[in-house]
């Protein structure tokens, strides 16, 4: 099953769209921003190349939220229902993974949060060994007191290169309930097409002993606003790694959509998604286009002042 | 088809990096693991981790046995005619290990510890490999520690895999987790292989070292102290686990949970540590703790060993697929890999 890209086309200087995304990635389904953006990057550059430059610009008004659904799962492949059933990555899965990671290389991290499934997790370590800052992912235990005893770092200087990567159950996928581990084939079948694209595409009808989309929105979007968006408002640039329904949720709150936009709304696999907080809003930008792909950016000044500087520490 | 077992007389010798057709002998006492070199076959490329400056080897040790009629290949012998013998699953099974290859913090020269820090680009390179070498051998369960350069080796290992099971890590931290996790088809629980997640498994804890840069600890503690820490087996670090400490709760879990899975004719993959890894090979293998401690296990180079009638052999690492060999598989081994074959033919 194809999922179309959510993309924000930038619209060039000239006021043509330019789609600068991956091959796969043509359509454009959802909604659709036309967007403005500062200028490209290149007169960023010549403008500051003379301004005291630092990694932490002015962060108390703008942070990035990098939002990453992993890749094919082994069950994708097999085309049976997931849901929660932690199911690792394929081996297009994994190249996905890396392939994501080289788009938001540049991009700047400073936290991860993960779901509770392997999939999601290491589509988030594979897509951080692509990333120019020197900065090391840590996956945080806080499992109980042992947990937290013995993965205590003690260099002060470790910790400041170190990026805490942060697993909750709350941004899992959607629970599927008794279709977990079914074939696509058989639960039409048995249960019949329009009785199973209801429960996949409403959004408060859940399969028998599953989650509806409504129900993962509750616990994905307010774990969300509880512990993401804070960091976000203190500057901190978030990436979350996670899973169709629960990321759409989250777009649904970022976005605003209703119920009836947001059923509709498929995400790419393996395409990252930018979005910019700002004075408590959310602006959507898109798709980062990979280093080597020819495009208009659709930077903030910020954001294309650290991707430059980026671009001079690198050999 | 070219043989994926073999034989390694290991030297863990200064000046080899590999041996060829020994059929003496060997005893090295320098070294502190005892080699015995016997029905050797080829040597292909699984030493190149020879010795580093540093005068510490990553070679794995290996035992090879005289008993195993290595030169025949079991695939073409008469006996393959018995088809039912690969089904007896009576006391034969497979033992895996794997320890993960480079993370982001090994890069760095950074004292990791229980510290859980992903795999670099080169830790992920290493994981596949390591699986194109156990593709033919039969996995039904795999343990993993609870970090997550283990767990990464172990899936990156098994996309490579030809059998087509599907590992799924179990859930059991709490109901809510247990129940969500559930599979609902028969039919794709019979097509998965369990994957357990234990701390028991966890690199050995090293305290107040973890995060230091290895330099900098040898600065402050002094060279000896550090070496002491490392190379010692009772005297943990600041804080920290010594190797017998690790080798106590790693070889009670692996008694408890993985055994009698082999026992009961499970193969059995274990994804984990250097130090974790060595304490279960020091109970396989019956070494000292004088030993145990210049164990060196090669990062990302799987070990085999086949449990028979209760007793742990091991069978060396398996070589890649495009590598030439002689099969030095058991005959159960060798009827999966042919079932593979014609699977795939």
């Amino acid at each position: 099953m194809m999922a179309a890209t959510f993309k924000c086309q930038p619209t060039g200087l000239h006021g043509s769209g330019i789609d600068a995304s991956a091959p796969r990635s043509s359509r454009n389904f959802g909604r659709f921003y036309s967007m403005r953006f500062a200028c490209n990057t290149r007169c960023n550059t010549l403008r500051h190349v003379h301004a005291p430059l630092s990694i932490s610009h002015d962060s108390s008004t703008e942070s990035s939220l990098i939002l990453i659904r992993h890749g094919e799962s082994l069950w994708n492949e097999k085309n049976l229902f997931t849901g929660c059933c932690d199911v690792p990555l394929t081996q297009r899965g994994v190249e996905e993974a890396i392939e994501a990671g080289k788009r938001i290389s540049f991009i700047p991290v400073d936290m991860i949060f993960t779901s509770a499934l392997i999939r999601a997790q290491m589509t988030a370590m594979l897509a951080m060994t692509q990333h120019l800052q020197k900065k090391i992912p840590i996956i945080i235990h806080n499992e109980n007191e042992e947990a937290t005893t013995w993965t205590r770092v003690y260099s002060e200087k470790t910790t400041k290169q170190s990026i805490p990567v942060i697993t909750a159950w709350e941004l899992n996928e959607r629970m599927y309930g008794e279709l977990q581990g079914l074939n696509k084939q058989e639960t039409a079948e048995r249960y019949g097409k329009e009785k199973v694209h209801e429960w996949r595409r409403s959004f408060d009808i859940p399969p028998p002993k599953g989650e509806s989309l409504e129900m993962c929105s509750k616990r994905a979007v307010s774990y969300f606003k509880d512990f993401i968006e804070p960091q976000l408002k203190s500057g901190k640039h978030v990436m979350v790694a996670a899973h169709g329904n629960s990321l759409r949720s989250i777009i649904m709150y970022l976005d605003r959509l209703t119920s009836q936009e947001v059923t509709t709304l498929e995400l790419s696999t393996g395409v990252p998604l930018l979005y910019i907080y700002t004075e408590g809003k959310y602006m959507s930008r898109g798709s980062p286009v990979g280093s080597t792909e020819a495009g208009v950016y659709a930077y903030t000044q910020s954001l294309a002042v650290y991707r430059q500087q980026l671009d001079e520490m690198s050999p | 088809m070219a043989a994926e077992v073999y034989y390694q007389a290991i030297g863990i010798v200064q000046s080899h990096s590999h041996l060829n057709n020994f059929n003496r002998h060997q005893k090295h006492q320098s070294n502190i693991v005892r080699l015995v070199a016997r029905d050797f076959v080829s040597c292909n490329g699984l030493s190149r981790r020879s010795t580093n400056r540093s005068g510490r080897r990553n070679c794995t040790v290996i035992r090879s046995l005289a008993s195993q009629t290595s030169v025949v290949d079991p695939v073409l012998s008469p006996s393959r005619s018995n088809a039912g013998d690969s089904n007896k699953k009576s006391n034969e099974a497979a033992l895996i290990l794997i320890r993960h290859g480079e993370s982001l913090w090994n890069e760095k020269n950074l004292f990791t510890g229980c510290v859980d820090v992903p795999l670099s680009k080169k830790g992920i390179d290493e994981a596949i490999e390591a699986g194109k070498r156990i593709s033919s051998i039969p996995v039904d369960v795999i343990f993993t520690s609870a970090l997550i350069r283990a767990q990464m080796t172990a899936m990156l290992a098994m996309t490579q895999h030809r059998r087509g099971k599907v590992p799924i890590i179990l859930h059991n931290e709490s109901e809510r987790a247990k129940s969500w996790s559930q599979v609902f088809s028969e039919d794709t629980k019979k097509q998965s292989i369990p994957v357990i997640a234990a701390w028991q498994l966890n690199e050995r804890m090293y305290g107040e070292l973890q995060g230091l840069n290895k330099q900098e600890t040898a600065d402050r503690y002094g060279k000896e102290q550090v070496h002491e820490w490392r190379r010692s087996y009772d005297i943990p670090p600041p804080n920290g686990e010594s190797l017998e400490m690790c080798a106590q709760r790693a070889v009670a879990y692996f008694r408890d949970q993985i055994e009698p899975q082999l026992l009961s004719g499970k193969n059995v993959m274990i994804s984990a540590h250097g130090n974790s890894l060595r304490s279960i090979i020091m109970y396989l293998d019956k070494l000292t703790s004088q030993e145990v401690i210049s164990l060196e296990l090669s990062t990302g180079i799987p070990m085999l060993y086949i449990i028979k009638e209760g007793r742990f052999i091991r069978r060396g690492s398996p070589i890649r697929p495009s590598e030439a060999g002689v099969y030095a598989y058991t005959k159960r081994l060798a009827l999966y890999k042919q079932k593979l074959d014609d699977m795939f033919q």
